[in-house]
């Protein structure tokens, strides 16, 4: 039978291996071929969303193909309401990625194609994989193909640095998850999930396994402790490095969250949860207060990034299907709303090659069309009702509110300091007195930019009006998260 | 007549050794005789007694794959031949013939016209099958004399470099005081029971009561010591990279993997076979020498500015790897070993065979520090690709295949309750990513002092290197068919 799933992880792979054998000239067919590969995986995961089944919580299109079968490891993909998005969010992002290098990446153009096509396969793997071990193996191949996106492509002296705690960062956190899910496959015998699922571990063991777990995602989230490394990786990085990693990295740790450490160790989870619920309120808290005294436009939306992780780790916790909704669709909304603006300012990095917030100013005098999508997305960025983030924001409260009544109003504060920063960023860049110095550069959005944005403004706009349309998929897979493992 | 009937048998099993005694032997008296000829004007034979070793070699690998028997004792119970010896005799041949295919070039282009160079790999890789399959103190002891004195000679065979033939010196004495420290712990072992064939002293330990030390502990002790000194393991690991660095780089990719092979294959039987009922008394000695190996391969390789030190440290962290799942003492121990070993032998080879490549057109300079290294993304993508691809294998990160050797080898290790090894394995594993992504950077994003332009690569390198980086990149895929063979070996060996 023709898998789709199967489909959406091999087609990136022999699209990279038919430009791996394209002459590094032929620049213009290794582009118009990426991208075609690219955005037929995404007409190809929106097929996949028209045929999910959304009144079932089992995995569907599920595959399983022979990979060590006498250690009882195989791959095994599926996905439900809780990964679908996540599938369609990747593909969607990765053509963009493409587009958004499409003249001003000129070295490299081939390696650049080949790294984005195996840096999809690899996150679209670690979103339908449902084999621990093998989840693991993807979860950590990404950091291959971003280090080098970070560390080639990037734009200073310091991305070598970056490129370095990126992936050491990360590195460190994942070992320690790799002994756990070993330590879990000592007990089982398997690393399928479906079967992990109905293990039960014993109460001690559970915290161990919870906190290696923790060590990993935390990182990847990143919670603030953890999150130097973010700050530092979306600077550094190319446009559309920083796309991806504020549009998909940032949520395979909260996405591990809700597929692993709550179902397999909901004792500890539950046990944790205050720890959780600190560490995300002081992150809220902290980032917003931390972005407002940015100067550097990326790492404004980087720590307001942290922050918005921080209500979505909240969120995960309250562990009622409200929160749990709200986590997942903020973290769809944040995948639009902050890659968006990591677009933004990509597009006028373009144009005058500085991120230095206080060159900007009175660009709405020279750039209106720029300054509307702009608009949009700082909108959307504080959780304006009307944008999908208030949506997500507003369950994520709504669902801590239940368990935590402190926590749900510590929370809120966040959101008022979202709008503090995102409308006085909006503030000093686009209005103001223009900077004379930089007129001649600053040129509206070309053809190639406006479409680029077009479908991120329809998406938050969908999403905040009528977010029932992503909603509805998950209602079954996350009611099954909670009521199988008791949390009601 | 009679003799040779009574033996028939036992000449069949050591066929490949015998086959390539008489090859090394022939190939001798050819190199001596035509190299010494004045009518044909004194050709230099390196190149062809070079290839000819390598024909000997894969027609002994031929015969060693169709051997007659899978399991058998002969010589009166002095050689062994079963599942473990087929393949590590198999990696043995492999590796030497790999090792031997990318000195070719090396050989031709820094003027190291000795053709004995290929005869003394030929004699050590013999010594080596004989070290293999050895089932007696005497066998294994001689087996080893004999690799050693090979090697000896290998390493100071640059006779003109005095960091050749001061690496020579260091590694005779050494190796000849570890010697004398095995051989001691042979004759404690000896003088106690009376016994020097293993199986006898499998026998003969069964059910002893461990509690107590004797001379057996002693015996045991420096026998381990001995082997670890040979090993590179660390705290013996000293000699390793004046060595290693002072020899021909083409003898250091040799002896960073064959003599490996072959003492890690005697060691594991000695420890797994003879004194299995002493296991909680070696097992300290190994976890000790296991996590001194890994924290000082990963830390001492940090300091490294000479592509070969790094690599010798990258090594001595890998034998901290592989005394890990030996520590077990357990199936999976023993088959995480064997596989990690496998897959370090094919790593190895793929970056000698980068390290060994020129760095000019004139061919005389070769990569020496890691700066030499610099910009080597932008003037040879490929080769940049290939060998960071092998870095990050060797710093296991997946999907590569250092990976697979890797996550097996830590689930052992849990499995065997070794929990505070395996943290400290993986912790180490990230302290080692820090050396091998440097030299990632420094191919990439640095900009160097001065650009290298690599001389074009000769085909038996650029072979080499394309199978090993297609095997260690496409392993993932189906590692199957590895596991299912290495795991038959070590459940033969222990279940």
């Amino acid at each position: 039978m023709f898998q789709l799933l199967n489909f959406l992880l091999i087609c990136p792979l022999i699209g990279a291996l038919v430009i791996a054998f394209t002459p590094s000239w032929n620049v213009r067919f290794i582009k118009t071929y990426a991208l075609f590969i690219s955005i037929t995986n995404f007409i190809a995961s929106l097929s996949v969303w028209l045929l999910f089944d959304t009144s079932t919580a089992k995995f569907q299109f599920v595959d399983r193909i022979a990979w060590l079968p006498f250690l009882n490891m195989n791959v095994y993909i599926g996905i439900d309401g809780i990964s679908l998005f996540f599938i369609i969010l990747t593909t969607f992002l990765v053509p963009v990625c493409l587009l958004v290098g499409w003249t001003n990446i000129t070295k490299h153009v081939k390696e650049y194609c080949i790294a984005f096509l195996i840096l999809e396969t690899c996150m679209l793997a670690v979103f339908c994989m449902l084999d621990l071990l093998l989840f693991y193996v993807f979860f950590e191949s990404v950091l291959l193909p971003m280090f080098l996106i970070i560390g080639v492509w990037g734009s200073r002296e310091r991305k070598i640095r970056a490129a370095y705690q990126f992936f050491l960062y990360t590195l460190v956190g994942s070992v320690l998850m790799l002994l756990a899910l070993l330590l879990i496959y000592f007990q089982v015998g398997t690393t399928d999930l479906q079967v992990l699922f109905v293990s039960e571990f014993s109460e001690r063991r559970q915290l161990l396994l919870w906190l290696a777990f923790f060590a990993s995602f935390a990182v990847k989230v990143p919670m603030v402790p953890m999150h130097i490394w973010l700050p530092e990786a979306h600077v550094e990085a190319p446009t559309a490095g920083s796309v991806i990693l504020a549009g998909i990295l940032l949520k395979l740790g909260t996405y591990g969250f809700l597929r692993f450490s709550i179902p397999l160790f909901p004792e500890a989870s539950l046990y944790f949860t205050p720890l959780i619920y600190t560490m995300s309120i002081i992150g809220i808290i902290y980032a917003s207060l931390t972005t407002l005294r940015q100067i550097d436009l990326k790492k404004i939306i980087a720590y307001s990034s942290v922050a918005h992780m921080g209500f979505v780790t909240i969120g995960l916790f309250s562990l009622n299907v409200q929160g749990i909704e709200g986590a997942l669709l903020l973290m769809l909304s944040h995948g639009f709303v902050a890659s968006a603006l990591f677009l933004c300012i990509g597009t006028l990095y373009d144009r005058t090659h500085t991120r230095l917030i206080q060159y900007y100013g009175g660009l709405v005098h020279v750039m209106p069309l720029f300054s509307f999508f702009f608009f949009v997305f700082t909108m959307g960025n504080l959780s304006l009702p009307g944008t999908s983030s208030f949506i997500g924001e507003f369950l994520i409260l709504v669902g801590t509110f239940q368990t935590n009544t402190w926590i749900a109003t510590l929370a809120a504060t966040g959101m008022i300091l979202g709008g503090a920063y995102s409308i006085w960023l909006y503030n000093r860049v686009v209005f103001g007195s223009l900077k004379p110095l930089y007129i001649a550069m600053c040129s509206d959005v070309n053809r190639r930019e406006f479409w680029l944005f077009l479908p991120f403004v329809i998406a938050i706009v969908w999403m905040g009006v009528y977010p029932d349309v992503f909603l509805d998929p998950m209602h079954v897979s996350v009611a099954n998260v909670i009521q199988h493992k008791a949390f009601m | 007549m009679q003799f040779i009937n009574l033996f028939e048998n036992d000449f069949y099993a050591l066929f490949p050794e015998l086959f390539l005694t008489c090859a090394a032997l022939l190939l001798l008296v050819f190199g001596v005789i035509w190299s010494t000829s004045k009518a044909s004007g004194y050709p230099i034979l390196v190149h062809t007694v070079a290839w000819l070793s390598v024909w000997s070699i894969v027609c002994a690998l031929g015969l060693t794959l169709h051997m007659p028997f899978s399991i058998m004792v002969c010589f009166y119970n002095t050689f062994v031949i079963d599942e473990l010896t087929f393949l590590l005799k198999v990696m043995v041949l492999c590796s030497t013939g790999a090792a031997l295919l990318m000195s070719m070039d090396y050989l031709k282009t820094s003027s190291l016209n000795v053709f004995e160079y290929s005869i003394l790999v030929l004699l050590s890789c013999i010594s080596m099958l004989l070290l293999v399959s050895s089932y007696d103190f005497i066998s294994m002891y001689l087996a080893i004399e004999m690799q050693s004195l090979c090697f000896y000679v290998l390493a100071a065979s640059k006779r003109n470099s005095e960091f050749s033939t001061e690496a020579g010196l260091k590694y005779f004495l050494l190796g000849a005081f570890s010697s004398g420290i095995l051989l001691f712990g042979c004759s404690l072992v000896y003088g106690s029971t009376g016994i020097t064939n293993f199986e006898d002293l499998a026998k003969c330990f069964a059910g002893i009561s461990q509690t107590d030390p004797s001379l057996v502990h002693v015996g045991m002790c420096l026998l381990s010591i001995g082997f670890l000194f040979k090993l590179t393991a660390a705290p013996f690991h000293f000699w390793a990279p004046d060595v290693y660095e002072g020899a021909p780089t083409s003898v250091t990719a040799f002896f960073a993997m064959t003599p490996k092979i072959a003492l890690l294959g005697v060691f594991i039987r000695l420890l797994l076979c003879s004194f299995y009922d002493f296991l909680f008394a070696w097992q300290y000695v190994l976890f000790f020498c296991s996590v001194s190996s890994l924290l000082i391969g990963s830390f001492g390789a940090l300091a490294q500015k000479k592509i070969k030190r790094l690599l010798v440290y990258s090594s001595i962290g890998h034998v901290g790897y592989l005394l890990m799942g030996l520590c077990c003492g357990t199936v999976e121990g023993l088959h995480a070993v064997l596989l990690y070993l496998v897959l370090y032998v094919f790593m190895t080879v793929n970056i000698f065979a980068i390290i060994l490549s020129s760095i000019d057109h004139a061919k005389t300079s070769r990569v020496k520090y890691i700066q030499d290294l610099g910009f080597l993304g932008q003037t040879h993508p490929v080769l940049a690709v290939t060998l960071s691809a092998t870095l990050f294998s060797m710093a296991g990160i997946p999907p590569l295949a250092g990976f697979c050797s890797k996550f097996y080898l830590f689930f052992a290790a849990m499995s065997s309750s070794l929990y505070s090894l395996a943290i400290l394995g993986v912790l180490t594993s990230v302290v080692s990513c820090f050396y091998y992504i440097r030299l990632i950077k420094i191919m990439y994003f640095e900009q160097p002092s001065h650009v290298n332009t690599f001389s074009a690569m000769d085909q038996e390198k650029a072979t080499l290197i394309g199978l090993t980086s297609v095997f260690i990149v496409f392993f993932f895929l189906c590692p199957q068919s590895l596991f299912l063979w290495t795991y038959k070996v070590a459940y033969a060996f222990l279940g």
